[in-house]
């Protein structure tokens, strides 16, 4: 399974919805992400792909959108 | 410390000793003990000219900050209760504890959403000039004994919410607990960081004060956004940590959250759900020379009632953490299937009797009917936890006899979420279930729902809608994380939701 694909089966779980087709979607404007479904995204990131992303430097705004945390994701392995 | 007899008139006389020490730092913006007695004697003086009827309580709306405490010791100082109602709480659920609690004043330390039908509010700078007065209170008119110090708003069956009214008799049996059981230190700089609204705030609120010590603020605001959170974390000089381990499990994120960086953190006090070990375990790495403690107690019992302290042993030992010993003013025993007291290592729902046991829920005879009685003398309580007792009182938490779960600490009945669910317009029927993790605690609350025909074009749209419309109604925490849309629900052989089979789905 490639970045993508893994980064979308964990959004998929999170929210409950297939985030497939709505790359840009701000998921926390939308109240899919809050900040504990963004908790179980950073811990499930470090099982499935051994990514560290210290919250101290996590923001928001680099994050909202499934496009963006591919990003972000690909940008820390 | 010796015993505390009465609360109120031991921060006082803290204040009066030593105006100048800290009560409370909103990041930064600092309050004396001096502060707090002018602010709450000026406020209850002016409680006491409005001639509101000596068993009304009375409404506080805001969030963490300064005015707040003031505001509460105000209106004990003056003979009443205070129902805290935080600023994030939707309208309804305003109008509805305004309905309950049939209170004589709103004091609104931040602006209300809404009017109160009937309700005189203080608020703005009326409320300014209140507390600024310089007038004075005698002891006379504190709240003692029986009276009603606080009323806190649980999740209720019916979509009503209960009130569970604490005494001062109440907080004063968990206050002289936690101060000496706990080996706080004196002064105590202690992180506040639960809503006022939720009794786990009471755990670091009254035992802080008590001892002098500095009630370290961080709002909503300021928890939601990670890299702020670690921005004040460290500014901060904490002595003790109360909070629930769901946002412990966030600060365990970042690698620079230990001993090394926090060297004066040595306490950690955890309430409001499971311990899980993962968490504990991570935490002692961090800080191997801290005392950490698992708490465990429900509303109707004052924030806490059985404690433990997780040492290496106890890690070593359990697989599933234990919640621990009873405090030594309350009994407990275990009620088997035919609610006899069943025998140690028997599984059944836990009562508990003693003196931190609330009198029951304001003006709902009925409920408090079904969970309250009296044994020996003593108030009890019926918690709907299933615990097992073993044969040195060690006490292990295994689940809920009903429908109520607990979702990073807050405590949610799905019933009162399904009775939201089904009266919202988008909604033709659902029903809300929890997801357990794989750590026996509830990771999601996952809604089933047939939904009204609409024009969504995709499902993320008519879930987003949906939740925005459940947001005008209820608290933000029980509103479900997960939509799953079907055609229809199960159904029990008499025709009502099979929730047992949803749940089932759900965690297959």
């Amino acid at each position: 399974m490639d970045t993508k694909e893994t980064v979308l089966n964990i959004l998929a779980d999170l929210t409950g919805n297939d985030v497939s087709g709505s790359m840009d979607e701000n998921l926390f404007d939308s109240g899919l992400l809050d900040s504990m479904g963004t908790v179980q995204l950073l811990l499930q990131l470090q099982t499935e792909l051994g990514i560290e992303a210290p919250v101290s430097e996590f923001e928001r705004s680099e994050w909202d959108t499934p496009n963006k945390i591919i990003a972000k994701v690909e940008e820390l392995q | 410390m010796g015993k505390v007899i009465n609360v109120i008139e031991q921060i006082d006389a803290i204040a009066t000793k030593h105006p100048d020490w800290i009560a409370y730092d909103y990041l930064g913006e600092k309050n004396t003990y001096g502060e707090l007695k002018a602010y709450s004697d000026s406020l209850a003086s002016y409680i006491l000219t409005r001639g509101i009827k000596e068993e009304s309580p009375i409404m506080v709306y805001g969030a963490q900050t300064f005015k707040m405490i003031a505001t509460f010791l105000g209106i004990v100082k003056s003979g009443h209760a205070y129902v805290p109602i935080d600023r994030h709480s939707p309208a309804e659920r305003l109008t509805m504890i305004n309905e309950i609690a049939e209170p004589g004043l709103c004091i609104a330390v931040e602006d209300l959403p809404i009017s109160l039908k009937d309700l005189p509010i203080l608020e703005g700078q009326e409320l300014v000039d209140v507390f600024e007065s310089n007038k004075s209170v005698t002891p006379n008119s504190f709240v003692t004994g029986d009276d009603n110090y606080y009323i806190i708003f649980t999740s209720g069956t019916t979509g009503k919410p209960k009130g569970v009214q604490i005494s001062h008799n109440n907080l004063l049996s968990f206050v002289n607990w936690e101060v000496n059981d706990f080996d706080l230190p004196e002064q105590p700089a202690t992180l506040s960081q639960p809503p006022y609204s939720f009794d786990l705030s009471v755990m670091d609120l009254y035992p802080t004060l008590v001892l002098g010590g500095t009630l370290k603020a961080i709002p909503k605001q300021v928890t939601d956004d990670f890299k702020k959170l670690f921005e004040v974390l460290p500014t901060l000089g904490l002595n003790v940590w109360v909070s629930t381990p769901s946002f412990m499990d966030i600060c365990l994120l970042q690698p620079t959250f230990d001993a090394e960086h926090f060297p004066a953190l040595t306490r950690f006090l955890f309430c409001g759900e499971e311990l899980t070990h993962a968490t504990a375990q991570a935490l002692k790495q961090r800080f191997p020379n801290a005392k950490i403690f698992n708490t465990y107690g429900p509303t109707e019992a004052t924030v806490a009632v059985t404690s433990i302290e997780i040492t290496d042993e106890v890690l070593e030992k359990y697989d599933r953490l234990p919640i621990g010993h009873l405090k030594d003013d309350t009994a407990g025993f275990i009620l088997d299937d035919n609610e006899d007291i069943a025998n140690a290592g028997t599984e059944g729902e836990l009562v508990l009797a003693g003196p931190s046991v609330s009198k029951g829920y304001l003006n709902n005879q009925e409920k408090t009917d079904e969970a309250f009685f009296e044994y020996d003398g003593q108030q009890a309580y019926k918690t709907g936890d299933l615990t097992v007792m073993d044969e040195d009182g060690m006490l292990y938490y295994r689940g809920r006899t009903d429908f109520q779960i607990k979702l990073h600490g807050y405590r949610i009945e799905l019933e009162e979420v399904n009775h939201y669910l089904n009266n919202d317009p988008l909604i033709q029927s659902g029903v809300a279930v929890p997801k357990y993790g794989k750590d026996n605690k509830v990771a999601q609350l996952v809604a089933y729902v047939v939904p009204e025909k609409n024009d969504f074009d995709s499902q993320i749209k008519l879930t987003v809608a949906i939740k925005d419309s459940l947001k005008d109604n209820m608290m933000e925490y029980m509103v479900p994380n997960r939509f799953i849309f079907v055609d229809s629900l199960p159904q029990t052989a008499n025709g009502k939701i099979d929730i047992k089979t949803v749940i089932a789905e759900v965690n297959a």
